[in-house]
Formats: structure tokens, sequence, C-alpha cells
């Protein structure tokens, strides 16, 4: 008995080894390069009839106060769904893509900080393979960008962007 | 050296426009950037062989080159001080982008698009007309140089788009002469290996 | 394998970095040497051919806007500038005064808007609390961008009208990403959920055109 202990000890993290190489391979390194800042983006299904909403629970950051109402203000609509949602940093050097939906979303490009603890960006708004818009544009804490995008189910997809407060 | 796209009027018209952007005129500045947007559009595409981030870089060259104005002493043409700027800014953007770090490109990876403009032909199919042919030929040594590494892509943009001297092309990127010429060699040599129905003779 | 030295001997003689006298040794030795000789045509043949099918100038996509773009990143760059310079109890009115006395105002603004099909905000010095949108391009035909702060809603809209709807039978889902990892080497971002459980990973493909690879759970 005393014999096969030590053997049993050998043998146990040979199994384990065994068993971490039979296992998924590690992966990549993965680098947090620097950022200027975090983005939440989220497509917004905006309708007047109820029915074609598709009952999701997303919500939005409490940051964003009100948002159905600005919506409504700004679009006309009356009711609004968040579809999809999505925090991303702001790469300082590298792209960031902002996707809520594979169907609709954002590649950003900082160009640096802006005054008032904004943040200069090139935007693109992607629709699955084309690009619908480029834009230069200056992003600041509460002040959210509204981009209307396509019409849908006699509704129409909005795309919600904005700077998080650091 | 890489010429300016004309010879003394062109010069004397370079030296009036740079001096009047350096004081600040965005216009003199505009029209330096029609002038030279499509050499230096070609050379960030050769380098990546992408459309867009081509696009982006070669604008990006120009704005250094603005921020940099004023330390543009007129020592040397414009546009080779210019092309220096946008070949560092497309080098940069490849070092950073690390795309397949050592030796030759992974053919999935880098599979060639076809330029805007340029006609693409099936491959395979009968090309009796001289200018599809001429197009195929085109998209194949374009393809070929796609798979060069970033180095030996470098030195043959460099040598056959732009044609730098050797020394031109050591100051550029930099390097020693005899790395230079054996990257030149082995370019050509890896070309010539996927262009060889292309470009061999027989004795 | 050749030494070195001739290998760069080839290609000195192709690209004419050779001397008058390096020049004729050279091509003693090739009249002499059929292989080399063949192999020095070849490189010849493909250097000519390169340089024939790889054009030093090319045609640039979207030219105007590529060079209003430039024109509203210098305009914004020295606007920046000028403000930095300014001392703090400088007024905002000041600010704008300074900006628009300088000489290149007038040129950039008017570069920028008579590019045709641009839509471009100037900043409003005023209020520096909004989110802005500086220029915009919209390449599909038909498609117009505009733009506006909305005070009400104290949003900034970017309207995109004429696009093509979305057909009513498509399925048009969304991802909830709560955190994403980027692999720098490789050019790629993965995106996870609530989970920690990855969602999609994204690279491009060589056409710049964004590339959605479903991960599959491992294990």
């Amino acid at each position: 008995m005393k014999a096969i202990l030590p053997a049993l000890l050998i043998l146990i993290p040979g199994v384990n080894l065994f068993a971490q190489e039979k296992a998924a391979p590690q992966p990549l390194t993965v680098v947090k390069p620097a950022t200027e800042g975090k983005v939440w983006g989220a497509l917004i299904f905006a309708t007047n009839d109820a029915a074609q909403l598709i009952g999701s629970q997303e919500k939005a950051p409490a940051h964003l106060g009100q948002l159905n109402d600005r919506l409504s203000k700004v679009f006309g609509f009356k009711h609004f769904e968040i579809l999809g949602q999505h925090q991303q940093d702001i790469f300082r050097e590298y792209e960031s893509w902002v996707v809520p939906s594979r169907d609709l979303f954002l590649k950003i490009d900082s160009n640096g900080p802006a005054d008032n603890g904004g943040v200069k960006l090139h935007l693109q708004v992607w629709r699955e393979q084309q690009v619908l818009v480029k834009s230069d544009a200056v992003l600041r804490a509460g002040s959210p960008l509204f981009i209307g995008g396509p019409k849908w189910k006699n509704g129409r997809l909005i795309f919600v962007l904005s700077l998080e407060r650091k | 050296m890489p010429s300016s796209a004309a010879t003394d009027p062109g010069e004397v018209s370079d030296i009036d426009l740079v001096k009047r952007s350096q004081a600040g005129d965005t216009r003199a500045f505009d029209t330096l950037v029609t002038k030279y947007r499509g050499r230096i559009y070609a050379m960030t595409y050769h380098l990546i062989q992408n459309e867009t981030e081509a696009w982006d870089l070669a604008q990006e060259a120009f704005i250094k080159a603005w921020r940099a104005l004023p330390n543009f002493k007129q020592d040397a043409a414009f546009y080779t001080w210019l092309y220096r700027i946008a070949h560092n800014v497309t080098y940069d953007w490849l070092r950073k982008k690390k795309i397949q770090g050592d030796g030759e490109f992974d053919d999935e990876r880098t599979e060639h698009r076809v330029a805007a403009g340029a006609e693409a032909t099936p491959k395979g199919d009968a090309a009796p007309d001289t200018a599809m042919r001429n197009a195929e030929l085109g998209q194949r040594i374009q393809e070929a140089i796609s798979r060069l590494t970033p180095e030996h892509r470098q030195v043959i943009i460099l040598r056959e788009v732009e044609g730098l001297a050797y020394e031109e092309i050591a100051a550029l990127v930099p390097c020693s002469l005899g790395t230079v010429m054996s990257r030149l060699f082995y370019a050509r040599k890896k070309l010539q290996e996927q262009l060889k129905d292309v470009y061999e003779t027989t004795l | 394998m050749k030494p070195p030295s001739e290998d760069h001997d080839l290609i000195r003689w192709i690209d004419g970095e050779m001397n008058d006298a390096e020049r004729a040794t050279f091509e003693a030795r090739l009249k002499s040497d059929p292989m080399l000789a063949k192999e020095a045509e070849e490189l010849r043949a493909l250097s000519a051919g390169i340089q024939a099918h790889l054009p030093a100038e090319m045609k640039i996509p979207h030219a105007d806007f590529f060079n209003s773009q430039i024109q509203v990143r210098i305009a914004q760059m020295d606007l920046d500038e000028s403000r930095q310079k300014q001392a703090g109890n400088t007024s905002l009115a000041d600010l704008f005064l300074s900006w628009i006395r300088q000489p290149w105002f007038a040129t950039a603004g008017a570069v920028a808007l008579a590019v045709l099909g641009f839509v471009w905000m100037r900043p409003h010095t005023q209020d520096t609390s909004h989110s802005l949108i500086l220029s915009s391009y919209t390449p599909g035909l038909g498609v117009e961008a505009s733009t506006y702060h909305d005070n009400e809603a104290d949003a900034t809209v970017l309207m995109l009208d004429g696009l093509e709807e979305v057909p009513s039978d498509r399925k048009i889902s969304g991802i909830s990403v709560h955190r994403s990892e980027t692999e720098p080497e490789v050019a790629s971002t993965t995106l996870f959920d609530a989970t920690g459980s990855p969602l999609l990973v994204i690279s491009r493909d060589d056409a710049g055109h964004p590339l959605f690879l479903t991960n599959t759970p491992r294990g």
C-alpha cells in the first residue's frame, strides 16, 4: 500500500497534465491597448405599433435618462425597444467596433481628445458589408448621438451612441 | 529621387504653394494635396494592398505634412519630403498591424482584391484580346507582390514604382546598401517563382 | 547558391546601378555564361513587367471628400491649438473672434462648404458641451445625411434619409455585448456577453470590410 501511494501521487499530476493537453488551446495573448474612454452603443427599433415589438428586456444605462422621450422628440415614434447594446473602449491606436447587431454596427477611430472631456472620432455606420455614412464627430459625455437608420416594419432602426463619463 | 509632377515650372509653383501653406494658407495646401494625392495614394496602396486603409493612410500623411510644414526647410523637393512622410506613416501602420511576422504571407490572408478601375478576367478563360491578357497579367503581378513580406514588398515598390536609387532606398528604410540589394534580389526571385510561366525564357 | 556579391551584381546590372567599367565586365560574363544571361533576361523582363503594371499614380476614390476631410481636420487642429494658447479667463466670445480672424478661416470654410453632397457643421464655439458632427459623407446613391442639435431632446442627430428599407420579413436581432478583447497581432476583436461567453469575433478582410466569425463554445 505504501508503495502504491507514491506511485499514485506521481500518476495524478500526470493525469492532470494529460487532461490539460487535451483541453482547448490557450488563447492568444490579449493586450489592452491605450484608450480614450468608453462608448455605449445601441440599436433601437422605433415604431408606433406596439404589436411589432419583439419584447426585448434590454435597458439603457441610467446616465441616459428619459431616453425614450428624447428619441420620441426627434423621431416622433411612440414605442422604442433596444434590440442590442454594446459598451466598448475607444482605442487610441486601433479601430473600435460597436456591434449591438450584426445588421447595423459602427466602426470608430479615435482622432484624439477634444475639450470638455470629449473625444474626436471618425465613425462609420455599416449595414452588413456596406458603409452607410462616414463622419467626423466630436462626442461628449451627456450628449448622445442619435443616428436615424433605415426603415423597418413601418418603423425605423435607430443607432444611439453615447460617451460614458469617466 | 521621386520626381515632382512637373519639372521647372512645377518646382517653382511648388515652392510658392509651400511658402503660402507655411504661412497658413490652407487653399495653397489644398492645391498641393490635389497635385500629389494620386501618387501618395498609389504608394500607400501598393505597400498595403488595401483600398480603405490606403485612403486613410494617404490622408494621414497629408495631415502630418501640414503639421510638419514649419520644419520643412525646402532643401529638398516638396514631393520628396512628402513622400518620405507618407512612406513612414504607411510602414509604421504595417509594423503596428504586424500582419504575419516572418516569412511569406499566407495566401488566404493576403488574397488580393483587384484595385479599383482594373479589369478582372476569370482565371483559366481564354483571353484572345491583348487588353484582357494585359489586365490578367497585371492582376497576377499584384497578387504575387501581395504575397511578399512587408520588407520585400517595400523595396520592390520603392525601386520599381518610385524609381528610387539604392542609396535612396537605404536612407528611407533605413538599412545598408547590401540589405537593399539582398532584399531586392530575394523579392524578385520570389516573384519570378510565382510568375514563372510568364517570364521564363528558353535558351 | 551563388555568393551574395554575384546576386548583387545581377540586380545592379538590371537596375543600371553599375558604372561603365563594371557594366562592361558583367556584360562580358553574360556572353560567356548562358545560364546567367537567361536569369538576367528573365529578371529584367520581370522588372519591366512590374513597372508596367504598377502605376506610380492612381485615381484616389472619393477625391473631393479626401480633400475636404483634410481641410476639416486642419481647421479643427488649428482651433484646438488657438484655444490652448488662450488664457483661462478669456471669454468664449473672444476665443470665437480670434478664431475667425485667422487667415485660414475663410478659405477652410469656403473649401469645405463648396464641396457637393457634404454636410459640414461648424463647431459651436459658444457651447462646447454638445456632441457635434463635423462632416459626413454618404457613399450610397440617393442617401442624404443631415445633422443638427435637438435642444428639446438634448441630443445631436445624424439623420440618414434615402436608405434602402429593410424588408419587413427580415429578422433583425441584437446582441448584448458586455466586454471585448482585442488582439492587435491578428487585428481581431472578440465580443463577450454578460456571462463571459464569446459572442462574435470581428476581423477585416483585405478589402477592409468587417468579417464576423461566430465563436463556437469550447469543450
